[in-house]
């Protein structure tokens, strides 16, 4: 009975340690929290966006840091499991007291910490390309809506320019992202003319990797004799061996050309490239964009990594302009303080490594040029096409009647994410 | 990127290459007073390329093939492969072939090398895919006449799949110059294609006759558009006789797609059968003869197509260009050894303490393939790695219908029964498997004849993995190489040694076909994953029917 | 004491019983206190954090329980019970999507914003009466209930054992995995049930509401670890743990094995049911990823790390893993990997009853013993 009671009590003494929070920590550095999976499926996406970060933090710190105090990145790894994206989430917030947080990339992964950040008021940067129909105070998303994506892709290929397609296959893997994009898509299609017999979707499971029926259906329906095109949202890993399948089965891009979302410098250095010359990607950035800043950018970046064979890629450069943004919001806030740093942030600009200016919106988007881009053996894009200028991202799709007549605007009177009139009128 | 440039070599690349020889052979009696100032029409026709709008590049390229000089095909096909630039410093245009960081020029008018450079003293001159296809049919044209068969062969493919209005009276003139038998035949289905819509009605009744025996959908997508009606009745086609024969030809393009259709399924099926037997053979090995589960099985396969990268890599380093089509054969006994070797210490550091304890080999198993995952991860990265396809494994292989299988699926079925007839050989006539037989039906009595039955379970372990490492070097073709490979096939190869039956060497082959006709028949009509379900379920369901798998091994000793 | 009472007290030793006060103390009052009464920037403060986080551990430790008492009792070693626990944590999820009415994204008041996007026009029938906290109680026992009794009687009657078994309760719940991630399945595709407001009108985001929680898991863990002891301290139990060692010899005695086995197996699923139904408010969000092979793979060795054939341990390996995946994933997020690998590996080899079977050795002076015997051989 009482070694029994010894033994429990050490265990308390150990747990209890553990478990109390601890003095309040002096604040000499300013804490950046990063929110990335480092192991599990989207390991391979995400540790290049972790790299990043730290190589951004540096840069930084090189600089003088931030508010005359040094910047400390805190890394921890969600590991690709939702619910522990939640956990680590509120760790980082509650625990490590981050100042701002810089993470995820499935959407899952983001709606699993939605509350967290909306509860705990905290601030996270978002980079990857999204399906949009979400604007939150909490979050800031850097990266493409649909409207600067999908929507331009689809436009270039219906033009003369791109094969004046008339025939469409919409591919996805069967998740928000690819079914609220072929959603969307759909009915811009439609706006268009498009007729539904010439509109063919399919979903596969993620991880897919058996696609001879698919791309058999896919040249079947291309041989009608109107010029078809595929539209992939196929995510991840099913990349590779669908690729691999256009190849084999003779797809050339000439004929029947792919434009992929989610496929860009960093999946396309694990794919053998050769086959696919002449596909397409769209995307608000590319490493081949042949600027001075892109330039510049790139150099440090491999002198950081130590690798030059590393590639850089569009949501790597969302953090970029996030993290430029949100450094300047601290100096012209004063604070690291939440609220004042999110009321700086509306306007705030920052230089595209493609040329031009983002600017940070009050929906929480940006606004950003949309390149489309051929894939080239070496696994780069050339740009065949880009916009004039910079397109708005839009939350609330136009193209969807259910969001067509939502707004975001978290500035005066609206001061909401999802509203149909502004909470403020006179 | 590696010192030696990756050089798979498309069969047009060397197919047009040596057209420009034989085109320069027909055109070099002209002289050297018309050479010059052809050389001067081609160098301002090339020039007209060095644009930034695709709109002029496009009048650029036609021009071209209106000029018809062969040696503008160097540089048409150069632009279309991306080898097209033109020099900062006099705007010429001329083509770059790259060596690590250096760009060796050749001047496309006189086929010399014009200099050294690098990067930053050129600019690509960039096709989109639209210009590619212009560029085809431009190819095509200037080739038609050309007298080598293969070449006036793709020419004629060419023309056909990207015609313009020159194209009928072109093909007219190639088919009535032609010698080859086939080659006319085929310009004669593309005349046709092109007759559908002439004025005549008896060339176009003439060209339905014609068509009527394809077998090709997109003739048949041709001909339906011939019986489309716009909205004020008017049918395309005018004449209700041709219209009736039309139909008729639809008809029976129809029956024949439906038989290639089933054709493509059973294809389709045996080579998604032929992927799971190889994984999930070195899986009934093990469990057959020593009765664990091996849930590392699918790193072992993960290790396999890791080892083909690596042999990739050191081909690509240190072995000359042509070689390199040869990492693929190397990779074989390299990736068995290693798996072996991996299955050996499996075994003798783990498995081997755990005897008659299943479950715990299970868990212990488990905790191995966590344990490689991540040293994979940790040593390569997260990322997929790249394994190329080389050039004899890539293309497919059209059996009509619109009916093709790729080759790579064709050599993996191949690879897949030649394997198993080699491990039903050695099992069956090899001292080991005796041994390996003894041990599966009785392991006490085995024993006591004298059999050193650890030994047994050590390289039979190690054989299962090195097999499973020999499919990873098969896998690496269709799947993509990363440390979630294993994953991947876990699941599938349990299915497969379940229903077949443990320690069945049939038994695998007919689970592994069977899961794999079934999975494709049903994916037309429930999709791919609502198919992967019912096939789970159909098992589940089974193995209450059958406990032990379709072959089981009958006996007192099997029960365990 | 009446009858039950004196039943309920014998379950336990007293120092089971000394030792489940304790926890109980602390479980149920110190951390809640010092959670909601102590301010938050003294030391003594346990941040909600810890609050969700140790809420999530009890609902593992259920989880574990359910496992240890079909695996360490009747030696059937489930590699699907992630199937038992999603489904009883989608339920649930139902239901608090249903709370949220109109206070979706796009305010429908009867549809979720899932089935809104996918443009259906109305609720699916297996969506029907989860507007009632009832009913999705009920169907938190009875869905994985009846899966249990259906899969676990076509496979017992057919004398699946071993590891056939594991894999295919793999098979099932791998099939799971796959019809859930489906968006027309109906139940949110790959993101799941997610944006949950409130459950039985406590707002989520609360800090009360989370203590709730918390203290509802802890009561929960306490009542599933007695009848858990009710069950293998009875006869069935004794029945189990020979069914475990000697399957046949039992059925040849006369016994029901079937029967005795069918019956820990659904109950276990229940349990495990109302582990994922407690989960799912606490982390806020159930997706497929729950029917994820590997997961299931995981609760069998939290159940070995603690001990199994122990109640106790299996509590215990539930807190201790989990725990150091926390402490892991946050410090040195690569080798986390290669820690869970080797504790796999370790325990199967060297503790194969767990660290509870570690203590008792210690205790009983059996390990002395053995490492004494070891370094004299070594010497010799």
């Amino acid at each position: 009975m009482k070694s029994a009671i010894k033994t429990f009590a050490a265990v308390g003494a150990i747990a209890g340690s553990l478990v109390f929070s601890g003095v309040a920590q002096a604040a000499d550095t300013v804490k950046v929290g990063i929110l990335h999976s480092l192991s599990g499926t989207m390991a391979i996406s995400e540790t290049a966006l972790k790299d990043v970060m730290l190589f951004l933090i540096d840069e930084q710190n090189k600089k003088g840091g931030l508010l005359g105090k040094q910047i400390e990145p805190v890394v921890v790894d969600p590991a690709s499991d939702w619910p522990l994206f939640a956990e680590k989430a509120r760790e980082l917030i509650e625990q490590e007291k981050v100042d701002v947080v810089f993470g995820n990339w499935t959407s899952v992964s983001r709606k699993s910490v939605l509350p967290v950040f909306e509860e705990l008021n905290g601030m996270l940067f978002y980079p990857v390309q999204y399906e949009g129909e979400e604007s939150s105070r909490n979050i800031f998303y850097t990266g493409a809506a649909p409207n600067q994506q999908a929507i331009p892709a689809v436009e270039y290929l219906m033009s003369e320019e791109g094969g004046s397609v008339e025939r469409w296959v919409l591919a996805g893997t069967d998740y928000v992202y690819p079914r609220t994009t072929n959603k969307i898509l759909e009915s811009f299609l439609k706006s268009k003319g498009v007729a539904d017999e010439d509109i063919m979707i399919n979903y596969t499971p993620f991880g897919h990797s058996d696609w001879q029926t698919i791309v058999s259906d896919i040249k079947n329906f291309a041989a009608a004799g109107k010029k078809t095109a595929v539209v992939s949202t196929v995510n991840g890993d099913a990349n590779v061996p669908f690729y691999k399948e256009l190849g084999n089965q003779g797809i050339k891009a000439e004929d029947i050309p792919v434009v992929a979302f989610s496929v860009g410098e960093e999946e396309l250095a694990g794919i053998d490239t050769e086959p696919l010359v002449g596909h397409l990607g769209a995307w608000n950035y590319f490493m081949s964009v042949d600027t001075p800043e892109n330039e510049d950018m790139i150099a440090k970046w491999h002198a950081f990594i130590g690798d030059d064979t590393r590639v850089f890629n569009d949501p790597m450069e969302a953090h970029y302009i996030g993290f430029t943004m949100w450094v300047q919001a601290v100096e012209q806030a004063g604070t690291t303080n939440i609220d004042a740093v999110r009321q700086a942030m509306y306007g705030q600009t920052a230089p595209n490594l493609t040329g031009g200016i983002a600017v940070m919106n009050t929906n929480h988007h940006l606004s950003k040029p949309v390149l489309i881009g051929e894939i080239q053996e070496d696994g780069q894009f050339a740009t065949v096409w880009e916009t004039d200028g910079v397109v708005v991202g839009d939350a609330w799709s136009d193209f969807l009647p259910e969001s067509a007549k939502l707004t975001a605007d978290w500035t005066y009177p609206w001061i909401c994410g999802n509203c149909e009139k502004p909470k403020y009128t006179n | 990127m590696s010192v030696t440039t990756r050089d798979n070599v498309p069969r047009l690349r060397v197919v047009l290459f040596s057209l420009i020889l034989s085109l320069l052979a027909l055109t070099a009696p002209l002289g050297p007073v018309h050479a010059q100032a052809d050389d001067a029409a081609l160098r301002a026709a090339l020039s007209g390329l060095n644009v930034r709008s695709f709109k002029d590049k496009t009048a650029a390229v036609e021009a071209l093939g209106v000029l018809g000089d062969p040696r503008a095909v160097t540089a048409l096909e150069a632009m279309s492969e991306g080898r097209l630039y033109g020099r900062k410093s006099d705007e010429t245009v001329v083509i770059g072939d790259r060596d690590g960081r250096v760009y060796t020029l050749t001047d496309p008018t006189t086929n010399s090398v014009v200099g050294e450079v690098s990067s930053r003293e050129i600019k690509k001159i960039i096709a989109n895919n639209k210009l590619r296809g212009i560029i085809r049919g431009v190819l095509g044209q200037l080739a038609l006449s050309s007298p080598d068969p293969d070449l006036r062969r793709a020419a004629v493919e060419n023309v056909i799949s990207s015609p313009t209005e020159a194209s009928l009276a072109l093909l007219k003139r190639a088919r009535d110059r032609e010698t080859e038998d086939n080659i006319r035949a085929r310009l004669e289905t593309g005349i046709a294609t092109l007759e559908l819509g002439d004025e005549d009605p008896g060339l176009r009744r003439a060209a339905v006759e014609r068509l009527a025996d394809s077998n090709d959908p997109e003739i048949k997508s041709l001909l339906e558009r011939r019986l489309l009606e716009d909205n004020d009745g008017t049918f395309v086609e005018s004449d209700p006789e041709i219209r009736a024969a039309v139909q008729k030809a639809v008809d029976d393009i129809n029956d024949r797609l439906a038989l290639f259709g089933l054709a493509e399924d059973l294809i389709f099926g045996i080579s998604l059968g032929s992927v799971l037997l190889l994984a999930a053979i070195g899986l009934a090995i093990t469990f057959g003869v020593m009765g664990v589960i091996n849930m590392a099985h699918g790193e072992m396969i993960m290790l396999g197509a890791y080892t083909t990268f690596v042999m990739q890599e050191i081909f690509r380093a240190i072995m000359p260009a042509e070689a390199f089509g040869f990492y693929l054969l190397a990779s074989i006994p390299a990736a068995f050894f290693v798996a072996a070797a991996f299955g050996v210490l499996i075994e003798r550091g783990c498995i081997r303490f755990l005897y008659g304890r299943p479950l715990e080999t299970l868990l212990a198993t488990w905790g191995v393939s966590l344990i490689l995952q991540q040293l994979v991860r940790s040593i390569f990265g997260a990322n997929n790695q790249e394994v190329a396809n080389p050039d004899w494994i890539a293309g497919a292989i059209s059996i009509g219908g619109g009916v093709s299988v790729t080759v790579n699926r064709v050599y993996i079925v191949v690879f897949c029964l030649i394997v198993v007839a080699a491990l039903a050989a050695f099992i069956r006539y090899s001292r080991f498997g005796l041994q390996m037989r003894a041990v599966t039906q009785n392991r006490g009595m085995a024993s006591a004849m004298g059999i050193r039955t650890g030994q047994v379970d050590a390289l039979t372990f190690a054989l299962g993995s090195g097999i499973a490492g020999v499919a990873g070097v098969a896998l690496s073709q269709v799947s993509n190489v990363s440390p979630n490979l294993g994953q991947a096939f876990i699941v599938d190869s349990f299915m497969v040694v379940v229903f077949g039956g443990v320690g069945s060497l049939w038994g695998t082959i007919v689970g592994a076909f069977g899961l794999g006709i079934v999975n494709k028949f049903l994916e037309p009509y429930a999709g791919a994953i609502l198919g992967k379900v019912v096939v789970l379920v159909i098992i589940i369901l089974f193995i209450q029917k059958r406990p032990r798998g379709l072959f089981a091994l009958k006996g007192r000793a099997a029960e365990g | 004491m009446g009858p039950i009472s004196r039943r309920l007290f014998a379950l336990e030793s007293r120092t089971g019983w000394a030792a489940i006060a304790i926890l109980l103390v602390i479980g149920l009052f110190v951390v809640p206190a010092f959670n909601l009464l102590v301010p938050e920037g003294s030391f003594f403060h346990i941040s909600t954090f810890w609050v969700a986080t140790l809420g999530k551990y009890l609902c593992f430790a259920i989880l574990a329980l359910a496992l240890d008492l079909i695996w360490g009792y009747a030696g059937i070693l489930s590699l699907g019970h992630g199937a038992f626990f999603g489904l009883g944590g989608y339920a649930m999820g139902m239901y608090m999507m249903r709370q949220i009415g109109d206070r979706g994204v796009y305010g429908n008041p009867d549809l979720p914003d899932f089935m809104v996007f996918l443009n259906w026009d109305s609720l699916p029938w297996y969506w029907w009466g989860f507007d009632q906290f009832w009913f999705a109680a009920l169907m938190v026992l009875l869905v994985p209930g009846l899966l249990a009794f259906v899969f676990g009687w076509l496979a017992f009657r057919s004398r699946i054992t071993g590891v056939y078994f594991s894999i295919i309760s793999q098979a099932m719940v791998f099939a799971f995995m796959l019809a859930f991630f489906r968006n027309e399945t109906g139940f949110g595709g790959n993101n799941g049930l997610t944006d949950f407001k409130d459950i039985l009108g406590f707002d989520l985001s609360r800090d009360t509401t989370k203590v709730g929680l918390y203290i509802a898991s802890a009561v929960a863990l306490l009542l599933v670890y007695l009848i858990c002891r009710a069950v293998v301290s009875s006869k069935l139990g004794r029945l189990l743990i020979a069914v475990r060692d000697a399957e046949s010899r039992v059925r040849f005695l006369g016994y029901s094995v079937t029967n005795a086995k069918l019956f820990v197996f659904t109950l276990s699923a229940m349990l495990a049911g109302i582990a994922g139904a407690l989960y799912v408010p606490q982390v806020g969000i159930i997706n497929p990823g729950e029917f994820a092979p590997a997961k299931s793979i995981e609760m069998a060795i939290w159940v070995a790390v603690g001990g199994r054939g122990t109640l106790f341990g299996a509590i215990l390996g539930a807190f201790s893993v989990n725990g150091a995946r926390t402490y892991l994933t946050g410090v040195a997020p690569e080798i986390w990997l290669f820690f869970l690998g080797a504790l796999f590996i370790l325990v199967t080899l060297v503790m194969p009853q767990g660290i509870v079977g570690v203590y008792r050795s210690i205790r009983s002076g059996e390990l002395k013993d053995a490492i004494r015997r070891r370094l004299r051989r070594a010497d010799a």
